[in-house]
């Protein structure tokens, strides 16, 4: 159905595209993996002639037989959507948020005079419906992702071609999708062309499985062979980089004796207006303990970590922190924010795009008036976070950077003031897979060397894993469950842990 | 070099030539050749050999007239615009940096001034205050600060929602480091584009009221000169020399500044 044969694409000189040959039949799922660059998006798009004009594409696209690149204008016309469609990343930004959810999936209808009903398409993917008559600010993430596949299937496409759709989502929502995915693929004999740079996400979805690097399929196989067997290098540290809870040898953290208490959150409540966005927390972290807090989008964990930062006023409780209540204004509390640091789940913007490194870790040194000896501080907080020699990297500008590299100046800027516990909001979320184990280690060599404690926030169960010492779960405002991380993702007690454990992927 | 580069610069060629009849025009032209008890030429002459736009109404020669305006014009437009953009671009950060009950308020007296129409404020304004050149830029920017006000304040609170504002904040960054280290760098661009658009309708409003008879007696300006010969009759006259040069003076000035601000414009929106 869809054949790909030496598909080259550049831009200007640079080839971000070289050589890949794939082929796809009806009823066939193909995962595409890869990193971000690694041209995995590019492929998908020349599928459909959507690239921009700067793009040069050579080598042959046959869908069907018929070769993408010749086609006429009115022949592509006819076979976008029709032959093949796109289930596009980020639903939010590829619905149009003034138009109702049910004129938008009618749209290819229209246009290529395709008959069937949008409340057909909407009970395939599982929405009442009533939610055609919905605007996408009122439908959750799931939902919105879900009218993006109800669209695609609106003119009854042979071949469905999924970009990262469920990259945004957290573990229980994405496995929804997955699901609906799954089942229409199976059903209505679809070919899927799925691009993803989580392998887990692939593995649980896709039957064949093509891995590409620098715009090279570099292997390609079934699934579990490539997975359980990868022969490449970049391969083995995709699979790598994606723990597998249970696993041992994914336990990056090392054993720690029960430590004093650094950080103590007691009946914690926060409101924003009507709503309890926490509900009664208590938290306890040690010093130099790492305690992950675990749970679904809106489950109030982002809200409680803000609070404990002080940049949120609680609506009752108390953040007691070693030994002395948190002060909610004044120099007491600018005292307390040398020593707690946060570092935030997107690097790119959390750095001010016109400041430069340098200016962006000395920025603490500034607020706390430590103006002596600034560059001696900036370069050694800076090789601390692994960016060697700091003299290479101190006047660049954020855009110049990787996102790995990104992050480590944000926690350059957060080491600079010698913090004793750090919070981290999703630290590696929007990382790829190789920076990942690279990010996480790095927290554990601060545990280990400069005693620093943290409380990572993550809906990533295998982080979890991975990193910390204990974790809890949070679910509507409360802590449903804590305690050590083999005790609580091993043998679950709660029923909500149970459900998230259930919604991980697995490879 | 793209079509903003050249006509911004051909702006900004226009505004040097401005700027400096404005600074030697006082210097060069004798006193006596602007005060009407003693100028020896005819009233109502025609460009001719010895006054090249004519002269007006008491044989005052109209060239030199409209030298003389040009400080006034761009004395007045600059120092209303600075103080129309230096209200807006303060109401605008504080109200969006600050937001709750400070913000509300700022808000509804910024929405008071943008509803009424500013020229019927500055007559008001002017017709109440002094007469003086003074009172013509404090009625101008006095009126003209709210569009600076909306924009400069959308474009703080775009900036404080940029998670590397919470990250100052985390730092233990105040108000103060918040406002100059991230919301102020990233508005001054803004702000400057919008400086330049604003000295071109500040010019447009002096005239305004100049030619309305609200300007200051006492001095030349373009604005003044059209006043002067609605007054006097050049339409009767069919004198065109003495209504054209001001009015073509304002248009190529006024699109001089324009031209330079979309060019600023260009320059300073980040591309894509």
């Amino acid at each position: 159905m869809l054949e790909l044969k030496n598909l080259s694409v550049h831009y200007g000189p640079k080839r971000v595209v070289s050589e890949v040959d794939l082929t796809l039949a009806p009823g066939q799922t193909l995962g595409l993996a890869g990193e971000s660059g690694s041209g995995k998006s590019t492929v998908a798009m020349s599928v459909l002639r959507l690239l921009p004009k700067a793009a040069r594409v050579q080598g042959e696209i046959l869908l069907d037989g018929d070769d993408v690149r010749t086609m006429s204008w009115g022949r592509l016309r006819a076979v976008r959507w029709a032959s093949a469609s796109i289930v596009f990343q980020g639903a939010m930004h590829s619905l149009n948020p003034v138009r109702r959810v049910g004129d938008q999936i009618a749209e290819p209808m229209r246009l290529h005079g395709t008959r069937g009903g949008v409340t057909e398409l909407l009970e395939q993917v599982e929405l009442p419906r009533e939610k055609a008559r919905a605007y996408p600010h009122e439908l959750s993430g799931g939902q919105r992702q879900r009218v993006m596949i109800a669209m695609a299937l609106a003119c009854g496409p042979r071949l469905v071609i999924a970009d990262e759709p469920t990259t945004a989502l957290d573990v229980v929502v994405q496995a929804q999708v997955l699901a609906v995915l799954k089942r229409l693929v199976a059903e209505q004999d679809l070919g899927l062309l799925m691009i993803s740079h989580d392998l887990s996400v692939l593995a649980e979805t896709c039957d064949d499985l093509a891995v590409m690097h620098r715009g090279e399929v570099v292997e390609r196989g079934r699934t579990r062979e490539v997975i359980a067997n990868p022969r490449h290098p970049h391969t083995a540290a995709l699979t790598a980089a994606f723990p597998v809870i249970g696993d041992p040898a994914h336990r990056w953290a090392e054993p720690a004796a029960a430590p004093e208490p650094l950080l103590r959150v007691r009946d914690l409540v926060v409101d924003y207006g009507r709503t309890r966005a926490v509900d009664g927390v208590d938290l306890t972290i040690g010093r130099g303990e790492i305690v992950a807090l675990v749970g679904q989008s809106g489950s109030g964990k982002t809200t409680l970590a803000r609070t404990i930062m002080g940049l949120r006023k609680p609506s009752s409780g108390r953040v007691i922190f070693d030994g002395a209540e948190v002060a909610r204004t004044g120099k007491a509390l600018k005292a307390f924010r040398r020593q707690v640091q946060l570092v935030l789940q997107d690097p790119s913007s959390a750095l001010n795009p016109r400041h430069t490194v340098f200016d962006a870790v000395a920025e603490g040194l500034r607020v706390h008036g430590l103006a002596d000896d600034q560059e001696a501080l900036v370069t050694a907080a800076v090789e601390r976070a692994e960016l060697r020699p700091a003299s290479l990297y101190l006047e660049a500008l954020p855009h110049e950077l990787s996102g790995g590299q990104q992050q480590r100046v944000v926690i350059a800027g957060a080491l600079v003031l010698q913090p004793r516990l750090l919070v981290a909001d999703e630290p590696v979320a929007s990382l790829d897979a190789s920076v990942r184990g690279e990010i996480v280690a790095l927290l554990l060599r601060l545990r280990r060397e400069l005693g620093l404690a943290s409380l990572i926030i993550t809906h990533d169960l295998g982080l979890a894993w991975q990193i910390a010492d204990r974790v809890a779960v949070m679910h509507q405002g409360k802590i449903v469950e804590q305690g050590s991380v083999e005790q609580v993702l091993l043998t679950p007690a709660h029923d909500y842990t149970r459900a998230l454990l259930r919604a991980v992927p697995q490879v | 070099m793209s079509r903003f580069d050249r006509t911004g610069l051909a702006g900004a060629g226009v505004l040097a030539v401005a700027a400096l009849v404005a600074l030697v025009a006082p210097l060069l032209i004798d006193a006596e050749a602007l005060d009407v008890t003693r100028v020896t030429a005819g009233a109502w002459q025609a460009p001719g050999a010895g006054h090249w736009l004519g002269t007006d109404h008491t044989g005052r020669s109209v060239a030199l007239l409209l030298a003389q305006g040009t400080g006034t014009s761009l004395f007045v437009g600059l120092t209303a615009a600075i103080l129309s953009v230096g209200i807006g671009t303060l109401v605008g950060i504080v109200s969006g940096h600050f937001g709750g009950l400070l913000a509300g308020a700022l808000l509804r007296v910024t929405d008071f001034f943008l509803v009424l129409p500013a020229l019927v404020l500055a007559i008001a304004l002017s017709t109440v205050l002094p007469r003086g050149l003074g009172t013509i830029v404090l009625a101008i920017g006095l009126t003209s600060w709210p569009s600076t006000a909306r924009m400069v304040r959308a474009q703080t609170l775009t900036i404080e929602a940029r998670p590397f504002v919470e990250r100052a904040r985390a730092l233990g960054g105040g108000h103060g480091h918040v406002i100059a280290r991230h919301v102020v760098p990233s508005v001054v661009p803004l702000v400057l584009v919008n400086a330049t658009l604003a000295v071109a309708s500040a010019i447009v409003a002096e005239s305004t009221l100049a030619f309305l008879g609200l300007g200051d007696p006492t001095r030349i300006s373009w604005g003044a000169m059209l006043h002067q010969a609605q007054l006097h009759g050049a339409v009767p006259q069919q004198a065109w020399w003495y209504l054209l040069p001001p009015g073509l003076a304002i248009v190529v000035v006024v699109l001089a500044f324009t031209l330079v601000g979309r060019a600023l414009e260009a320059v300073v929106t980040p591309k894509r």
